[in-house]
């Protein structure tokens, strides 16, 4: 890949980042009295303008439209919205609510691709997970099951997609999304006592903890599950999710951040793109997290435990 | 024609094409990524625009080291002087550092230049700063640029 690509769109995103929330406006939104002085900060930060991910998206795709790099960033929207369209064809419901935008899928073939089993129309990374999701679901009605299935198929295609692009930004976006996913999977496995068979399913496994090791913690217990994650280099993680699993969210969200702040010292490359949508992301999530903390009168230093890390 | 004479021309040719290969490649790379700042901050047109034009002087310089050694040799100027192959060989080894300095220095001063656009886009006020950083690339292609100039004007005619 050169090194000088996408010196235009990076500039230009240098230039955006400057719209993002920085620590201080998040205190300041913290601090704010009522709702609509909470409202007006944002929209001041903005300059009036919307700030959406399907904004960013598209703002993204308009300066680097052929960087394959990003599209492996919506590779869990992707996944997410063939769960919507496969429970709405057995649930005999609209799948449009259901969606999460945005995606590397054409929305409108994905439904009447998945109801015709027309599954070549859909994207290849997609394809064969579609066909044994839906058998699946229908043989079994099991929409756990399935949803285990699209999950850990989610990952496997971006850990490919990664390894093909050759980013290593990129790969390690996704280490670290499948670490922490396989984290709670096997969590919650393990409180729920499910069998050795869902598990193998629902578990991706990565590096650093392998599917097989994931696999007997969690048939262990969930105390086996935090020592095993202790003794690898996510020790920290094993602590919070021990505390609280909105802690372990939380950790997740910041270590993924971590990693996009590597990006902001790169002046080309896809990583800094890929990283300012990580930074919109985390930024928009803290800004959920805050609406609904304000809404149901949450004390003001739960909402500053509960922020994610930002870019700026 | 003599041999030292054609030896000579592409001398020049050289000083000319690969220096301002190097700015146009250097300039365009800077002005792809000015044109990212502007398309979203307008204001900060000219801030960038001073980072753009940095990489332009290896050109310059090359269209320069052409002109004088041309001149040198009289092909400005109407006389043509009679030059021996050793001669030729000499003006061409004498073009060569900025030839060669001033293509590759483009193309890293305007990698430098353009990350500095990066500052100029997040911290207009640190603005001078990227300038320095991308001038610093040029002191090599003056270097080259005076050697040049220096073994140019003593090789014998």
């Amino acid at each position: 890949m050169s090194t000088i690509k996408y010196a235009n769109a990076v500039a230009a995103i240098r230039a955006m980042e400057n719209t993002l929330l920085s620590r201080s406006d998040i205190e300041q939104l913290i601090n704010c009295a009522t709702k609509a002085e909470f409202e007006n900060l944002i929209a001041s930060k903005r300059g009036g303008e919307d700030f959406t991910l399907e904004g960013v998206w598209e703002m993204l795709r308009g300066y680097a439209p052929e960087c394959k790099e990003l599209e492996i960033l919506l590779y869990k929207n992707d996944f997410h919205n063939l769960k919507a369209a496969l429970k709405s064809k057995i649930a005999g419901k609209e799948p449009e609510g259901y969606y999460i935008r945005p995606t590397n899928l054409d929305l409108k073939e994905l439904y009447p691709a998945v109801s015709a089993k027309e599954y070549e129309a859909l994207p290849e990374y997609i394809r064969s997970t579609a066909e044994e999701a839906y058998e699946l679901l229908t043989r079994t009605l099991d929409g756990q099951l399935a949803d285990s299935l699209i999950d850990t198929a989610a990952m496997q295609a971006m850990r490919k997609a990664a390894e093909k692009c050759g980013s290593d930004f990129i790969k390690s976006y996704v280490e670290l999304t499948i670490v922490c996913a396989d984290i709670k999977t096997a969590y919650r496995c393990a409180k729920m006592k499910k069998q050795r068979s869902f598990l193998e399913m629902a578990i991706c496994g990565s590096a650093e903890l392998d599917k097989d090791t994931l696999v007997r913690a969690a048939l262990g217990g969930a105390e086996s599950v935090l020592s095993c994650v202790e003794s690898s280099s996510y020790a920290e993680a094993a602590k919070l999710l021990a505390e609280s699993p909105a802690q372990f969210e939380k950790w997740c969200d910041d270590v993924i951040m971590e990693l996009a702040e590597t990006a902001r010292m790169q002046a080309f490359g896809a990583e800094p793109l890929a990283a300012y949508y990580i930074a919109a992301e985390a930024e928009l999530k803290d800004i959920r997290i805050l609406s609904v903390c304000r809404e149901s009168g949450t004390d003001k230093e739960t909402m500053t435990e509960r922020m994610r890390k930002l870019y700026v | 024609m003599t041999n030292g004479m054609v030896f000579t021309i592409i001398g020049a040719a050289l000083a000319a094409l690969m220096a301002g290969i190097g700015s146009a490649k250097g300039v365009g790379l800077v002005g792809e990524a000015a044109a990212g700042v502007v398309s979203v901050d307008p204001s900060k047109f000219s801030k960038v625009l001073i980072l753009q034009l940095l990489p332009g002087t290896q050109g310059l310089y090359g269209l320069l080291t052409a002109i004088i050694l041309l001149s040198r040799v009289g092909i400005i100027g109407g006389s043509p002087a009679e030059l021996t192959t050793s001669q030729g060989i000499a003006f061409l080894a004498a073009s060569l550092p900025i030839a060669i300095v001033g293509l590759i220095s483009a193309i890293f001063q305007g990698k430098t230049a353009a990350a500095g656009v990066g500052i100029t886009a997040k911290k207009p006020e640190h603005n001078g700063k990227g300038i320095i950083m991308a001038a610093m690339v040029e002191t090599y292609a003056i270097l080259a640029l005076l050697i040049s100039i220096l073994m140019i004007y003593n090789i014998a005619v």
